[in-house]
């Protein structure tokens, strides 16, 4: 699982170096990789909102 | 093999080499290259309708002072071409590569389901009718922009319903369109063509048929809301009953953003489609580039808010968007990187499908910068409702989509009809387009950094100079499209036959594994991919 969660991270910043993702099309399933899009896309929403929260404070 | 199952199965082989004819091919085909046929040509036609209502709009804004038109004529001439370009041209346009492409670049003989893909398409024919006839109604057409903000929206005629009414038929075939196509990529893709052997193309689409699902549902929610305020006294939208019309701005834009994406998605695919072919190189980075749009789709759900700065957000809320919006900036830039790096030390020639490619890189990344500094929240306060707004969405979908959608069909041309297009005249057409495009949009960045407002038939004296160029260059943009219509009648009636692989760098399924033009039927015995 928390080679889904590294894969989504890149894929949020669009890269990733080659031997890392061709380990990752041999290991991770779609519904890992869904899974742990949902989750850190409401990371990143919670942590956005923290952002602007303390920056209005 | 038995006698009986002989026969069976050369019955079954007659039956596919069966080719309709006549005005029942058109009707009941489910094959998929008629429907992308259908499709390519019904979106031509109305990019032509809606390009008439530009070139009446820019003919009105030519000189300051009402010439042409009434001002509610000029109106509904803005809220029509807005919607008949996004849901009439751009993105039944891709659906047409959708249907010729997918099945061919996976393997597949046809899409998942032919006769539910023959009924998406002709849904979208009565929606047209809906939107053009609505010009004849008394009260004339839509009037309220193609957002149809209320109230606005609640207080004209009989003309809204019947917008609702094609927005309806219009979100129901891109829903049955968008099963058809993730059912047909998921299950239907040849042995050996794993996810990430799959064309560029398909990951786009892919995308972007999730994107479809989750957001049509909403428009659709959202025009329902509106019908029943104007018919049956909900008061949704309405301040007067209880409502709040800021509510139906969120609930569009929440369809209304990832709806950019929908437009401009395939056109990355089909630009990540043409570049290696005419750099002679692979894609540079295609793990990324399907991470970075699988990441751009995300972020489109969280952005919608920067259409919308001014209307009273709390700053928390406007800064949250900013940040949002800034940060989609990533991922497209990946993208552009890629297609760069992709070129780079390439073996590069230009013909028509790369200058088009090109022109999009180049033209798209201007519409990227603008929409960067129109999500700086302070900025977009002072620029909102101008034509700096009108060029940026311009650049990105003219210049991105429309252009991407030339790229394509000068690319897929020979595959389609066999035959090679004239190269002297599509260059002509890229050229005329690319210039006449510039001298349209590019001054109206400046129109609207001196602050003349969108959606007026009438402007002050100081706008008159820009306003005339950018005339200038809409007819010129305008007229050379039927460069490019007479240069497709003219390859599929009298072109030169192409070669089987006109591009010798192009690699997908389409290209090396099926013949030039495609048969009717492709692909019964499903390739082995390696």
């Amino acid at each position: 699982m928390i080679g889904a969660f590294k894969a989504v991270f890149w894929s949020f910043f669009g890269v990733r170096r080659k031997a890392e993702y061709d380990d990752d099309a041999k290991k991770l399933t779609p519904q890992a990789v869904i899974a742990a899009a949902l989750v850190s896309t409401a990371i990143f929403v919670l942590a956005l909102y923290g952002l602007v929260k303390l920056v209005t404070r | 093999m038995t006698a009986a199952a002989h026969a069976q199965d050369h019955a079954h082989h007659d039956d596919h080499a069966h080719h309709p004819t006549g005005i029942k091919r058109w009707l009941f085909t489910t094959n998929h290259k008629d429907i992308g046929t259908l499709y390519l040509w019904f979106s031509f036609t109305m990019f032509l309708m809606g390009g008439v209502m530009a070139l009446l709009i820019r003919a009105e804004l030519f000189q300051p002072g009402l010439q042409l038109v009434n001002p509610e004529f000029f109106n509904s001439l803005t809220t029509v071409h807005g919607l008949v370009m996004v849901f009439g041209a751009i993105m039944p346009a891709w659906v047409g590569f959708a249907n010729w492409l997918i099945p061919m670049q996976i393997g597949a003989a046809d899409m998942a389901f032919p006769r539910m893909n023959n009924w998406s398409f002709y849904l979208v024919v009565p929606a047209a009718i809906l939107l053009v006839a609505s010009f004849f109604v008394p009260g004339g057409a839509a009037a309220s922009g193609w957002t149809l903000y209320p109230p606005l929206i609640i207080q004209q005629g009989i003309s809204i319903d019947m917008t609702i009414l094609a927005v309806h038929i219009l979100g129901a075939s891109s829903i049955m369109g968008s099963i058809n196509i993730i059912t047909t990529i998921l299950n239907l893709r040849a042995p050996g063509m794993t996810l990430m052997k799959m064309p560029l193309f398909v990951w786009t689409w892919l995308i972007t048929a999730y994107l479809l699902i989750a957001v049509m549902p909403v428009l659709a929610g959202a025009v329902t809301m509106l019908l029943t305020d104007r018919h049956f006294g909900t008061s949704f939208f309405n301040a007067a009953g209880g409502g709040d019309p800021t509510m139906f701005m969120h609930i569009f834009w929440f369809f209304g953003h990832p709806e950019v994406y929908i437009m401009i998605l395939p056109a990355f695919g089909v630009v990540s489609a043409i570049i290696p072919a005419f750099a002679r190189k692979p894609l540079f980075g295609y793990a990324s580039m399907v991470y970075a749009t699988a990441s751009i789709a995300i972020l489109s759900f969280i952005v919608w808010g920067h259409h919308m700065f001014t209307v009273g957000m709390p700053a928390a809320g406007n800064l949250f968007f900013m940040y949002a919006t800034m940060l989609i900036a990533v991922p497209t830039g990946v993208k552009i990187f890629n297609w760069i790096a992709t070129m780079w030390k390439g073996s590069m020639t230009f013909e028509t499908p790369m200058l088009f490619s090109v022109g999009f890189l180049c033209l798209f990344t201007i519409g990227g910068f603008s929409g960067l500094v129109l999500a700086i929240t302070p900025v977009d306060i002072t620029l909102h409702n101008t034509y700096y707004v009108v060029a940026h969405f311009h650049y990105v979908l003219v210049s991105g989509a429309l252009f991407a959608i030339f790229a394509g069909v000068y690319f897929w041309l020979p595959k389609w009809t066999g035959n090679m297009y004239n190269e002297t005249l599509g260059k002509a057409h890229f050229w005329l387009s690319v210039i006449g495009f510039n001298i349209a949009f590019f001054p109206q960045h400046f129109l609207g950094l001196a602050g003349m407002p969108r959606r007026i038939p009438d402007y002050a004296l100081q706008f008159a100079e820009w306003n005339m160029w950018s005339s200038v260059g809409a007819f010129i943009f305008g007229f050379s499209q039927l460069v490019f219509l007479y240069v497709v009648i003219e390859c599929i009636r009298s072109g030169r036959k192409s070669e089987q692989l006109p591009w010798e760098g192009a690699d997908t399924l389409e290209w090396t594994h099926l013949p030039t033009p495609a048969p009717y039927h492709t692909f019964e015995t499903a390739p082995v991919v390696k």
